[in-house]
C-alpha cells in the first residue's frame, strides 16, 4: 500500500506541453479516478506514474519515495491497459505467471499467486485458453489478474472498461469496486465516462487540456463544482446553463435576471466579492432542480420539444422564451400535457463570464 | 447468374489461355518429356531412361549435395542475419531509418549480371578488396575461385548479401504488427529486453519466419545465377554446380530435354518435401 504524490508534474512532447503542472496527493488505499474529455492528458499522467513516459518537469513520489528516475518495474505499480495487452501466444495461466517466471520467482510462490488471482477473478476454468478464445470481459479479467499477481502497492487502470458493452461495463465496475475493498491497494483509474468516475471513486480528479480543474469526492464535485467545466462534466444529463445578468444587490445577496426574461429573477447569497451590477453571468441548473410552478425561488416558462420517458423518470427537452435549451427531469406521473409549461428553479449555481463559480 | 458467370469467364479467357499454354502445358509436357529418351530422333517413350540415369549419375549427386549444403548453411545464416537487421531497423535508437531500409532492400533490385560482376571483382585474387582487407589484418589471401570450399563460401556470401535485406524487411513488417503495449506490459513485469525478444517477439513472429524460410528454401533450391556467373558455371570443376546449373547444362547445352526435365521435377519435389517437413515441424501445436 502506498501514497502517490505528484508535484508540479509537467509533460512535453517536443515543444508541445500536454500536462501543465499537475499537483495531486493520493492517500494510501484511496481509489482515485482521473476523468476528462479525450486528449486531456489522462493517459499521459497515468503513464508517467507508471514510468512508461518520462517526466518533463516536477516530481512523482510513490510511498514517499521519489520515483522520477526509478525503473517502471521497481515502482511497485501494476497497470491494466485499455487494449488489455495480453500476450497472445500464451495461455491465461502463462499470461498471469510470465513476469514472475521470467524474474526467477520461486515456483511455489508463483503458483500460489496465480491461483489466488484466478480465484479472486473467477477465471480458474479458463487457465488453459489463449486470449483469442476469451470474451472481452474474460480478457479484461485476465489483464486485471496479471496486475494482481504482481502484488503491487498501486494499481493503474487506463480506461479498462471502454471496450466492453454497456451491461458488462456495469458488471465489471462492481467487480473493480469489490477488488478495491478486497485488496485495499491504492488505485488510480482513468476514464472519460463520468458515470464510472462517480460510482467508483473515493476522489475524482477532473482534467481539461492538461490542467486540473478540480479534485474532490464525487458528491462534492456534483454539489459544489468550482467552475463551469466541472459543473457541466459531472452529472448526466448535464447541468443546464442559462445566460443571465446581475441587476442589483439586496439583503439576500446578489440579484440575477435571466437574459431576456424580466420576470425570472434569482437571489443568491455570495460569501466572496459580488460582481458589479450589469455583469454577465451564467446560471447553472441541474435537470432535477427544476420543480413545479411555485415550488422554488423563481418561475420560468418553457416550451417542450421532446419528452423522453425512461420509466420512473422522464426528461423534458425544452426551450426558454429566450431560445436556450434546457433539460428538465420529472417524475413520469407529472409530465405536463401542454407544450407550454411553467417550472420553478429550486437550486442554482452562478458562474462568472470566465466560467468560475461565484459563491 | 449463370449468364454472369459466363461473362466473367469470357473476360478471363485471354488470361486463362495464356496461362494454360505457357504455364500449365509446360508443366505437364516436361513431366511427360521426363519419361522420354530425347537424344534420339524421333524422341521415344522410355520410362526408365532418364530416371534410371538420375539415380546413378555422380554429376546429379554432386549437384544435389552442393545445393543441399548451400541450403543448410546459407538459409539459416541469412534468416538470422535478416532478424538482426530487422531488430536494428525497428530500434528507436537508430537514426536515418529510411536510408537503412533502402540500403538493405537495394540488392534485390540490382541486376543479377551487374551484381555478379561486382562480386567477381571484389573477390578477385590479386585486385579484390576482400583479399586486400584480409591482407591488411594479417590474414593470407584466399583464392576464392580456384578452390571448392572458398568458392562455396563465396556463393553463400553472395546469395546472403542479395536476399538478407529482403527478408529483413518482411520480418520488420511482422515486428511492427506486434502491439507496443504488449512490450510495455512486459517491461512492467520486469522482463528484460533480451527476454522480451526471445519470449515475445520470436514466438509472435514465427509465422513470418516460417514464411521467409519457405521462400528462401524454394529460392535456394533453384539457385542458378550465382554459380553460373560468379564461379563461372559451377567451377572450380563442378565444385559449385547446383541442380539448377545441371538442369541448364543438360537441357540447353546438351539439348537433353528428357534428363533436364527429370532433374527439374526432382528439384521441385525436393523443395515441396523440405517445405512440408518444415511446416510440419513448426506447426501450431494445440
Ligand atoms: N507520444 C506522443 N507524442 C506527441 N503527442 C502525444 C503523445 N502521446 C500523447 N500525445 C498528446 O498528448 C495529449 C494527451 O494525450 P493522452 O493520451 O494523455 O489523452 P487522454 O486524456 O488519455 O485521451 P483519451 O481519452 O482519448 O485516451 C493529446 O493531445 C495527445 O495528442
Ligand atoms: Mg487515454
Amino acid at each position: 500500500m502506498a501514497t502517490v504524490t505528484l508535484s508540479n508534474v509537467v509533460k512535453r512532447f517536443g515543444a508541445f506541453e500536454v500536462v501543465h503542472g499537475a499537483n495531486i496527493d493520493i492517500k494510501d488505499g484511496e481509489f482515485v479516478v482521473f476523468v476528462g474529455p479525450s486528449g486531456c492528458g489522462k493517459s499521459t499522467l497515468l503513464r508517467m506514474i507508471a514510468g512508461l513516459e518520462d517526466i518533463s518537469g516536477g516530481e512523482i513520489a510513490i510511498g514517499g519515495k521519489l520515483v522520477n528516475d526509478v525503473e517502471p518495474a521497481d515502482r511497485g505499480i501494476a497497470m491494466v491497459f485499455q487494449s488489455y495487452a495480453l500476450y497472445p501466444h500464451m495461455s491465461v495461466e502463462q499470461n498471469l505467471s510470465f513476469g514472475l517466471r521470467m524474474t526467477g520467482n520461486p515456483k511455489a510462490d508463483t503458483d500460489r499467486r496465480v491461483k489466488r488471482a484466478a480465484e479472486i477473478l473467477r477465471i480458474s476454468e479458463l487457465m488453459d485458453r489463449r486470449p483469442k478464445k476469451l470474451s472481452g470481459g474474460q480478457r479484461q479479467r485476465v489483464a486485471i489478474g496479471r496486475a494482481i499477481v504482481r502484488e503491487p502497492q498501486v494499481f493503474l487502470f487506463d480506461e479498462p472498461l471502454s471496450n466492453l458493452d454497456a451491461e458488462l461495463r456495469v458488471q465489471m465496475r462492481v467487480e473493480i469496486s469489490r477488488l478495491h475493498k478486497e485488496l485495499g491497494a491504492t488505485m488510480i483509474y482513468v476514464t472519460h465516462d463520468q458515470t464510472e468516475a462517480m460510482t467508483l471513486a473515493d476522489r475524482i480528479v477532473v482534467l481539461r487540456a492538461g490542467h486540473i480543474e478540480q479534485i474532490g469526492r464525487p458528491l462534492d464535485l456534483y454539489d459544489d463544482p468550482d467552475n463551469l467545466f466541472v459543473a457541466g462534466f459531472v452529472g448526466s444529463p448535464k447541468m443546464n446553463f442559462i445566460k443571465a445578468q446581475i441587476i442589483g444587490h439586496d439583503a439576500g445577496g446578489v440579484v440575477v435576471e435571466l437574459a431576456g426574461q424580466e420576470k425570472t429573477r434569482i437571489t443568491q447569497p455570495l460569501a466572496g466579492a459580488a460582481p458589479e451590477t450589469g455583469s454577465k453571468v451564467i446560471v447553472g441548473v441541474r435537470p432535477e432542480h427544476f420543480g413545479s410552478a411555485g415550488e422554488g425561488d423563481t418561475d420560468l416558462v418553457v416550451t417542450i420539444d421532446v419528452v423522453e420517458h425512461l420509466g420512473g423518470t422522464s426528461f423534458l427537452y425544452a426551450r426558454t422564451a429566450h431560445g436556450e435549451d434546457v433539460v428538465i427531469q420529472r417524475d413520469a406521473a407529472k409530465v405536463p400535457t401542454t407544450p407550454e409549461v411553467t417550472v420553478s428553479i429550486r437550486k442554482s449555481y452562478l458562474f462568472d463570464e470566465k466560467g468560475l463559480r461565484l459563491r | 447468374m449463370r449468364n454472369r458467370n459466363a461473362t466473367a469467364y469470357r473476360f478471363l479467357a485471354p488470361y486463362l489461355l495464356i496461362f494454360s499454354v505457357f504455364w500449365v502445358w509446360p508443366i505437364i509436357s516436361s513431366f511427360l518429356i521426363s519419361f522420354q529418351a530425347t537424344r534420339t530422333v524421333p524422341w521415344r517413350f522410355a520410362p526408365g531412361f532418364n530416371w534410371g540415369r538420375l539415380i546413378g549419375d555422380p554429376a546429379f549427386f554432386n549437384a544435389l549435395q552442393n545445393t543441399l549444403l548451400i541450403l543448410v548453411i546459407q538459409v539459416p545464416v541469412m534468416i538470422a542475419l535478416a532478424m538482426v537487421m530487422a531488430v536494428l531497423l525497428n530500434s528507436p535508437l537508430l537514426k536515418a531509418k529510411g536510408l537503412y531500409r533502402f540500403a538493405f532492400f537495394a540488392p534485390v533490385v540490382v541486376g543479377e549480371v551487374a551484381y555478379s560482376a561486382v562480386f567477381r571483382l571484389m573477390f578477385s585474387l590479386d585486385f579484390g578488396i576482400v583479399n586486400k582487407l584480409l591482407n591488411s589484418v594479417g590474414l593470407p589471401k584466399i583464392d576464392w575461385f580456384s578452390n571448392v570450399t572458398p568458392a562455396m563460401a563465396l556463393i553463400m556470401i553472395a546469395v546472403t548479401w542479395r536476399w538478407a535485406g529482403y527478408n529483413a524487411i518482411i520480418l520488420l513488417a511482422g515486428m511492427q504488427s506486434i502491439p507496443e503495449d504488449v512490450y510495455e506490459a512486459a517491461t512492467l513485469d520486469r522482463v528484460s529486453k533480451l527476454k522480451q525478444f526471445f519470449y515475445i517477439t520470436l514466438p509472435l513472429l514465427k509465422p513470418v519466419i516460417v514464411f521467409c524460410l519457405v521462400l528462401s528454401i524454394i529460392g535456394t533450391m533453384q539457385l542458378f545465377t550465382e554459380p553460373f556467373l560468379i564461379t563461372e558455371r559451377g567451377g572450380p570443376g563442378g565444385g559449385t554446380e547446383t541442380l539448377g546449373l545441371l538442369l541448364y547444362r543438360q537441357g540447353f547445352r546438351s539439348l537433353n530435354f528428357g534428363y533436364a526435365s527429370a532433374v527439374a521435377y526432382t528439384m521441385a519435389a525436393l523443395a515441396i518435401v523440405i517445405t512440408l517437413v518444415q511446416l510440419w515441424l513448426t506447426r501450431e501445436k494445440q
